[in-house]
């Protein structure tokens, strides 16, 4: 049984939730990225540069689906029920709110990645942005390095066993991850008209 | 608001080209190649050349839109950028658009939504400061485009066809905030459709030529008496003033006026007509002030302004609106 509904297995619930948050995140990053008019942000980047104008776009995005994964969590930690997959071994709500969270914020920040080596500077043609941003959304949860995989991987299986995950590890990778990803849009936009 | 332009010798230079070339793509043709230009503080410098060749390219360069693909941009004075065209659909108003970007530009507090409110009503557009930037007019969007530019007061102003789009007295305005600009010893780079513009008060025209770009003389070979001056013909303003007895005019005066003797021991200035608001401001405003006596506009030398200004510029316009 896959899927968030209310009295499921709260460690499958929220790995889920986090699990979802990744491909709206990468989503939330082409929004920010294009929904400027190109004169409105040449104007801004000749007040600032256009680096620091893409990081803006970029944080914006990453802050929104932060936020919108804690609520999420936050939401889901108090429909589901306190219990295992096996409906036998008690999980306690508190810890699996705290490990729920710290997926979602290394999904959040893998999928804000995602978006920023999957749209404008790197991928101009919208096409290819969308197809890679959903592959790539794809591959960063189902593959194995990739720390959101990690995360949700951690808390389904934390969910059979009954031990609640705490993903630091992952969170710190995906940051790292994100910020990398981050410099190398910025970098470019100064360079693609 | 009242410094005067740096005496000649000591120029600062804000921001310089180096070898600058660009192209888009790797393997794209170069739109611009080893362009060298050096734009010193407190001065008006225009680029010309027909459409297409790459004049919006270097005007972007030059305001750290746009990076080189090869050579170097040195310094990065503080910049301001008025694009061709703004067609803001953005969800602020006109006030609150032009509040956000004095703060992008650095104004803090009240200090950006007073600015705001004072350029909208420079321009004739304090009737739609809370107007949605979605509903302006065509018109109206581009005196919030050129207001966002000039309320920071920039080190450095970059023009792209600013004045289309304006209205006859917005025009004005904007060439008078332009010499300014340039009295405050801000550096304004522009480029615009009208020959006309600002006739006579660049300080230096330079041309795209194929790739390159090149200082152009926009009185050309046909009159070979030509002042040093580019664009020395236009509409010129004429002050008759009176300093403090013996005492020289005040240096760094905008507009580089030429000085003359006059009656009764008064001092004749004679500026393009675009420096003339700054020229007094200037005079008023030094210590011990000057008086002023007479304002006047002679008429111009070389008589109406003579086809060599359109050199380059095609009287149809080239398809601009």
């Amino acid at each position: 049984m896959i899927g968030v509904q209310s009295g499921q297995p709260i460690l499958d619930s929220l790995g889920y939730t986090a699990a979802g948050l990744l491909p709206m995140a990468a989503w939330l990053v082409r929004v920010c990225v294009t929904g400027d008019l190109p004169a409105a942000r040449q104007v801004a980047a000749a007040a600032t540069s256009p680096a620091r104008v893409h990081l803006a776009c970029v944080l914006t995005a990453l802050l929104c689906s932060t936020v919108l994964g804690a609520l999420a969590t936050l939401l889901v930690a108090r429909i589901s029920g306190a219990h295992g997959a096996d409906r036998r071994v008690a999980v306690p709500v508190g810890e699996a709110t705290v490990g729920g969270l710290l997926a979602a914020v290394a999904c959040a920040l893998l999928g804000t990645a995602v978006g920023a080596l999957c749209n404008w500077p790197l991928l101009r043609r919208p096409g290819y942005a969308l197809l890679a941003t959903a592959l790539a959304a794809l591959v960063a949860l189902v593959q194995a390095p990739s720390p959101a995989h990690a995360a949700v991987h951690d808390l389904v299986s934390g969910s059979h066993s009954g031990a609640v995950p705490m993903p630091v590890p992952a969170c710190a990778a995906a940051a790292l991850l994100c910020a990398v990803a981050t410099a190398v849009a910025c970098a470019l936009s100064s360079r693609r008209a | 608001m009242r410094a005067l332009r740096p005496p000649p010798g000591v120029p600062g230079t804000p921001l310089a080209l180096e070898g600058v070339g660009r192209r888009y793509g790797s393997r794209g043709p170069w739109v611009l190649r080893d362009v060298e230009l050096a734009v010193p503080a407190g001065t008006l410098l225009r680029i010309v050349g027909t459409n297409g060749t790459g004049k919006s390219t270097q005007l972007r360069i030059v305001a750290g839109i746009d990076q080189p693909t090869a050579g170097r941009v040195r310094g990065r004075p503080r910049t301001a950028y008025v694009p061709e065209r703004f067609p803001a659909e953005l969800p602020f108003t006109a006030v609150g658009y032009l509040t956000h970007l004095g703060r992008v530009h650095g104004l803090r507090g009240r200090r950006a939504a007073h600015a705001a409110a004072r350029w909208l009503e420079r321009f004739g557009a304090a009737g739609h400061a809370h107007t949605p930037l979605a509903e302006l007019s065509k018109g109206t969007s581009q005196k919030v485009a050129v207001a966002q530019a000039l309320l920071a007061e920039p080190e450095l102003l970059v023009l792209d066809e600013a004045w289309t789009g304006l209205d006859q007295r917005a025009r004005g305005e904007l060439d008078r905030a332009v010499a300014e600009r340039v009295a405050d010893g801000g550096a304004v780079v522009f480029v615009d459709h009208d020959p006309r513009r600002l006739t006579g008060a660049a300080d230096a025209v330079y041309r795209v030529q194929g790739t390159g770009l090149a200082p152009w003389d926009p009185r050309g070979p046909l009159t070979t008496d030509a002042p040093a001056r580019p664009g020395a013909a236009g509409r010129r303003i004429r002050i008759e003033a009176v300093g403090p007895p013996g005492a020289a005019p005040p240096d760094g005066l905008p507009g580089a006026p030429e000085v003359a003797g006059a009656a009764d021991g008064g001092t004749a200035l004679t500026v393009p007509a675009a420096h003339s608001d700054a020229l007094l401001r200037a005079l008023l405003t030094a210590r011990p002030p000057w008086h002023i006596r007479t304002v006047t506009e002679p008429p111009a030398p070389d008589g109406p302004v003579g086809p060599a200004d359109c050199v380059g510029h095609p009287p149809s316009g080239g398809g601009h609106p």
